[in-house]
């Protein structure tokens, strides 16, 4: 047993279970809050991942482009809820479904329109190339800093959702949209708001990501289905649940490609598929 | 035989003089392919957005038999048929336990588990390049290479599916389907068995599809990657709601409108997905209820706006 | 003989106990009321009977045999027919085809489930059309039930619920939101079908219940707190406290 390579790649899964932890939440948080299917969330990840790229050409600077990337997906986020998710609150999730399902195309291909069809790279800032010394292995800087931002956030995420008022009434708005709306608190700006939310987070995974894997216009379609992965064994609006979910998977996914590199993404489904024969309402759901 | 029978035969029969065969075909195929979610979405209120996955399943082990192994075309479509109900049984046993966004959710990641699956294993998929040189057998000796012989060979098998698929319809078990799209606490109520009956609605769409599967490859010799992904289960759920998901008929209205509009804009563009997408988005902001109900409102507006000169007139008199 | 009967009947829901120990008895053809202040458990204790929840603790005896616990699609299977205090139809599909489905249900073979047509079965047609006749329906079978008036709905419900042949009839508020013209032809209905069927009535409008009870138990916070012939309950200071807050028996 290779213990340097498992314990990187432990570290790995980590690393990227943080990330998909990220997606989970932002997912959890829009279909929760607003109740519609966000087929569109692999999408904004990517778009995450290509503002990151352009800002970095722009300005030079990987720490104001990584600021400002998620905010730029964040105000499109804004602009699809106003015109597109609006309209649709009452219709039903079939249209919902072809609206982001739609918007997912059409993100997609302008990615590949504006940037390039084929996959990119992105360097880490200088200060984060390279690797650290942990004793046991010798680690990428980089992946190190995704892991702990990440846990930040999610951190960040978590104390916004359960310890400030506004998250409050976010978590209220999963529960029971109606008491909200009774209560007075305008709901159409908590769906803008969750849905923007939704956004930055996807958009700050998917720039996170860019230094890692680097780019590609199909990035966010794997990290749809494993989005829904995770929300679907955390269960809506289940913050902790995402976190453990989205750290099952990851550690999962790369434990995995150590002994069998082919099935390394189809065995988060199959994960998936073994935890809900046992447990139909996911992890923590409640029957 | 009712009008829309007639219609239907009629325009089986007329299609490919207006239509090159091979698009003619396309039609029908994914005319099958619709009414499959069909009776998932529009008759049970499921929305299934991994159908692609017993498509695809059935291209692929169809296919695989019939070009290492030559078996007869009936025996290819038995196998289509069966691969896809089995697996709708094994995915739909898992989601049907969910309802709602969950269901939606699983049925497209296990949609993605499949398609992965598919693309890694190339030794026997072909991965990205997918699964070229899927012969077509004869049937009974007739030989169906030429395009309009296999195209009747497709449309009888079409005439048959939406066929058996009107019996169901018609039958205890679409009333009771119907029933649990209404109302599902009521209908459990009533003494049935909701994941159950879900669960026969989700074998009898993977079925359908499975079937449309082995068509498709048997149509253009290749299984591609596409057929299983979920591109293609996002098409069929975009050309059964533009035709109207209401109705038996409609997936079938649906598939003309997808297959014209897709056929004609793929050629043009390598980035037609981008206008499929913005088609997508523009029905569901501004055609709700499908081109069959916005067709109907048209006429109902024209007929309106007449009637004030006809009470004109009889003022008049 | 009683047909039903509970044992000391509780279901919590965490801290809440909205069903207390309720032990109540039902002889077969007599019309039971349940009567109680709003969240007195009424309906929670329906659902228990039905199946829609799992009894924390206590007995349900059907015809001699322990229910509790069996899910809601076998409970009707059993001869236990239910109506909903809010009205749970099916919109779209026709009146006909409303109570056709809860006809069909009941049936012992499903033959031809898949392929026959659902209008080739004579004797449930006739069957459903019978029910319809009985609540006044019959005029409207072929349309949609969505379009009828909430009462004519009322009256679909309470078809629903009679086109499963059932031994055992729970009506939660058949009155519900109807006029007091529409109540009396509801009244007259449910008398119509007393000692036809076992039933067991929620209802708030007290003076149905009285003129038509044979018994009725009074539920306050998830316990029964009274028992006895609507004339013994009328006198029962612990009712009257129970509904108007300790105004003094006179």
């Amino acid at each position: 047993m290779n213990v340097p390579l498992l314990f990187s790649q432990i570290l790995n899964g980590l690393a990227t279970g943080m990330l998909y932890a990220l997606m989970g939440i932002g997912l959890s948080i829009i279909t929760g809050v607003l109740n519609i299917p966000n087929f569109a969330h692999g999408a904004l990840f990517a778009l995450g991942a290509y503002f990151l790229y352009t800002l970095i050409q722009l300005t030079g600077n990987f720490w104001l482009a990584l600021l400002l990337a998620p905010l730029g997906v964040g105000l499109l986020g804004v602009l699809i809820e106003y015109g597109g998710i609006r309209p649709l609150y009452k219709a039903g999730h079939d249209y919902q479904l072809l609206l982001t399902f739609g918007l997912s195309l059409i993100v997609t291909e302008s990615i590949i329109i504006v940037w390039s069809p084929v996959g990119m790279s992105q360097l880490p800032p200088p200060i984060l190339r390279g690797g650290v010394d942990l004793g046991i292995t010798f680690y990428p800087k980089y992946r190190l800093f995704v892991m702990v931002s990440a846990a930040l956030l999610v951190l960040g995420a978590w104390l916004f959702l359960e310890k400030t008022r506004y998250g409050a009434i976010m978590r209220a708005g999963i529960e029971d949209k109606e008491m909200v709306a009774l209560l007075g608190i305008d709901i159409h700006r908590l769906f803008t708001a969750a849905f923007a939310l939704g956004c930055v987070l996807a958009g700050i995974a998917g720039a996170l990501t860019a230094p890692i894997r680097g780019l590609n216009p199909w990035m966010g379609v794997d990290m749809l289905g494993i989005a829904f992965v995770v929300v679907a064994l955390a269960g809506l609006g289940n913050l902790l649940g995402s976190i453990v979910a989205g750290l099952l998977v990851g550690l999962a996914q790369s434990l995995v490609a150590l002994v069998w590199p082919e099935a390394s993404v189809a065995v988060i489904f199959a994960v998936m598929a073994a935890v809900l024969l046992v447990r139909p309402q996911g992890l923590f759901g409640i029957r | 035989m009712s009008k829309a029978w007639l219609a239907i035969v009629a325009a089986v029969v007329l299609l490919p003089v207006f239509v090159r065969q091979a698009i003619a075909t396309e039609i029908w195929i994914f005319a099958i392919f619709g009414l499959g979610l069909n009776l998932l979405m529009g008759y049970t209120g499921l929305l299934s957005f991994g159908q692609a996955t017993f498509f695809g399943s059935g291209a692929y082990v169809a296919g695989y038999l019939l070009k290492y192994y030559g078996v007869n075309v009936f025996l290819a479509l038995g196998v289509g048929i069966v691969v896809g109900a089995v697996l709708a049984a094994a995915v739909g046993y898992l989601c049907v336990q969910r309802s709602g966004l969950y269901f939606i959710m699983l049925t497209f990641a296990l949609n993605q588990m499949f398609y992965f699956t598919a693309y890694q294993w190339t030794t026997v998929t072909g991965g990205e390049d997918g699964m070229p040189g899927i012969p077509r057998p004869s049937v009974l000796g007739f030989d169906i290479h030429r395009p309009l012989a296999y195209y009747s060979a497709v449309a009888v098998l079409f005439l048959l599916s939406l066929w058996v698929m009107k019996c169901i319809v018609d039958s205890p078990l679409g009333k009771i389907l119907q029933a649990i799209r209404e109302n599902e606490l009521r209908a459990e109520a009533l003494g049935y068995n909701v994941p159950r009956m879900k669960l026969a609605a989700f074998v009898v769409g993977g079925a359908f599809s499975g079937l449309a599967g082995v068509l498709y490859a048997m149509l253009f010799g290749i299984v591609p990657l596409e057929s299983i992904g979920f591109v293609f289960s996002g098409n069929v759920v975009f050309a059964t709601l533009i035709g109207g998901s209401g109705s038996l008929y409609g997936p079938v209205i649906g598939s003309f409108v997808f297959i014209w509009l897709s056929e004609s804009v793929s050629s043009m563009w390598a980035r037609w997905p981008l206008l499929l997408g913005v088609a997508f988005v523009i029905v569901v902001l501004f055609f709700r209820g499908g081109v069959v109900e916005a067709w109907a409102r048209f006429w109902i507006w024209r007929a309106v706006r007449r009637a004030p000169d006809a009470v004109q007139a009889d003022a008049s008199r | 003989m009683p047909l039903v009967r509970t044992e000391r009947l509780t279901k919590s829901f965490g801290a809440l106990t909205a069903v207390n120990e309720v032990s109540i008895e039902v002889e077969e053809g007599s019309l039971h009321s349940v009567i109680g202040p709003n969240g007195a458990g009424k309906t929670t204790f329906f659902n228990l009977l039905t199946g829609q929840h799992t009894p924390t603790s206590g007995r349900i005896i059907f015809d001699g045999h322990d229910i509790a616990g069996t899910p809601p699609h076998r409970v009707a299977h059993l001869g236990i027919a239910r109506s909903f205090q809010r009205t749970s139809i099916f919109p779209t599909l026709s009146i006909l085809d409303n109570v056709w489905l809860a006809a069909f249900a009941r049936q012992e073979s499903w033959r031809g489930l898949a392929w026959r047509r659902a209008d080739r079965y004579p004797e449930l047609t006739r069957r459903a059309l019978v029910v319809l006749g009985e609540v006044g329906l019959s005029e409207k079978a072929g349309q949609p039930a969505r379009e009828i008036s909430h009462g004519e709905q009322r009256q679909l419900e309470l078809a629903i619920a009679l086109a499963a042949a059932p031994r055992l009839l729970l009506l939660d508020e058949p009155a519900a939101g109807l006029s007091p013209d529409e109540t009396q032809k509801m009244v007259a209905l449910v008398r119509k079908f007393k000692g036809r069927y076992t039933i067991i009535l929620i209802e708030h409008k007290i003076d149905v219940v009285m003129t038509m009870s044979d018994r009725i138990s009074v539920m306050h916070f998830g316990s029964v707190i009274a028992e006895g012939t609507p004339r013994e309950i009328q006198r029962n200071p612990e009712v009257r406290r129970a509904y108007l807050g300790g105004v003094p028996a006179s």
